[in-house]
């Protein structure tokens, strides 16, 4: 029996849907089969960023509808083993599905596969709800700022009250320059704040814009280190155990320099 | 307000630390907010406990966070109508 993960944020923009393409790639990659899921109903993206928005033919709706099967619906990857997609409907909004229906659809996928993730919009509201009913577990995705943090804070509050755990953070667009000079907040401060476990930090990288543009996840480009960082993720996923790697620079001489820039 | 060495000597606190701090003292405003359920318990606490000193009528009661710089205050107003004559209780 597989297992069903939300990933959520509250605030927008912050990179669920990217987060859910990497994931969703990094865990076929590790021989796992899974399904990605949309739920962004009305404002579907996770298949143009996937790169198989041209094949999409039926939609989740389509099979609350009753119009085709589930497994029907299911859009093979060709690119890795054991990696589907279930797209959103485009031509309808949040409301036209109920959390119930969603939730037996990512049960009937469990059944069949190791990990469903589902992509959830942004906000608390339906959508969110929807995206979180069938959900066993969750990742929250959060940016280091201030709003995007806050707004995670509230998402956690909701996602405890659904008694989903366990509740995972992934720390996103981190910019170890920016903590180094103190215009950013770090891993620590934002755990001390949030109090949830940290599943991993994705350092930002150009290299999401420029996959994304392509359609090709970053994790097949090895060398990247966001496609690093999602790939140890993915790998925590399974159960292994990997440390989190320090993105701040270490040693005597980048912290006598780090003295100097504090001192600025 | 706590006034650190750093700020006597005139050098700007890191901004990260600023938005640390505001975050933690906005979240656990959210949270209560959010939570009615836990002001609504220490309401009827704080009643039980002062009820036995005053007479009051509990739909007089107010309860309120506010803050202030760095903190925030718990304001409770609990009008009361007569003060119990403590020599009476056992
Ligand atoms: N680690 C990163 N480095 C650089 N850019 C990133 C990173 N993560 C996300 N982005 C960029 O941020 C933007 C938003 O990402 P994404 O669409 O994944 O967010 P989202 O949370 O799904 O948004 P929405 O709430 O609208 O669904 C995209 O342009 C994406 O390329
Ligand atoms: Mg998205």
């Amino acid at each position: 029996m597989g297992k069903v993960i939300v990933v959520t944020s509250g605030k927008g923009g912050v990179g669920k849907t990217t987060s859910t393409a990497n994931l969703g790639t990094a865990l076929a990659l590790l021989g796992k089969t899974v399904v990605v899921v949309d739920a962004d109903v009305g404002l579907r993206n996770l298949d143009i960023v996937m790169g198989l928005e041209s094949r999409i033919v039926y939609t989740s709706m389509d099979v609350i509808e009753k119009q085709c099967e589930l497994s029907k619906a299911l859009v093979r990857d060709r690119r890795v083993d054991g990696l589907m997609l279930l797209a959103a409907s485009q031509k309808n909004n949040k409301d036209d599905i109920q959390p119930e229906q969603m939730k037996a659809i990512c049960d009937k996928l469990r059944t069949t596969h190791d990990f469903v993730l589902v992509d959830s919009p942004a906000g608390i509201e339906r959508g969110f709800s929807n995206a979180s009913a069938g959900a066993d577990e969750a990742i929250v995705v959060t940016t280091p700022d201030v709003s995007a943090i806050r707004d995670a804070d509230r998402i956690i509050g909701l996602l405890q009250n659904a008694r989903i755990e366990p509740i995972n953070l992934v720390l996103n667009r981190f910019s170890p320059q920016l903590v180094g000079n103190g215009s950013m907040m770090d891993q620590a401060d934002v755990l001390d704040i949030l109090n949830i476990d940290l599943i991993g930090v994705v350092p930002e990288d150009s290299g999401v814009i420029t996959s994304t543009n392509r359609g090709i996840p970053l994790v097949y480009e090895d060398a990247s280190p966001g496609a690093q960082a999602y790939m140890r993720i993915a790998r925590r996923l399974t159960g292994q155990r990997i440390p989190i790697p320090d993105f701040e620079q270490s040693g005597l001489f980048s912290n006598i320099l780090k003295w100097f820039k504090k001192k600025k | 307000m706590s006034i650190s060495i750093k700020q006597l000597f005139g050098r700007k606190p890191k901004s990260s630390s600023i938005a640390k701090q505001r975050l933690k003292l906005v979240i656990t405003q959210d949270r209560l907010d959010v939570d009615d359920r836990v002001m609504t318990r220490l309401h009827h606490e704080l009643a039980e406990v002062l009820a036995k000193y005053f007479e009051f009528s509990a739909n007089s009661v107010k309860m309120n966070l506010k803050q202030e710089g760095n903190s925030y205050i718990l304001v409770a107003d609990f009008p009361y109508t007569k003060f119990h004559d403590l020599n009476v209780r056992r």
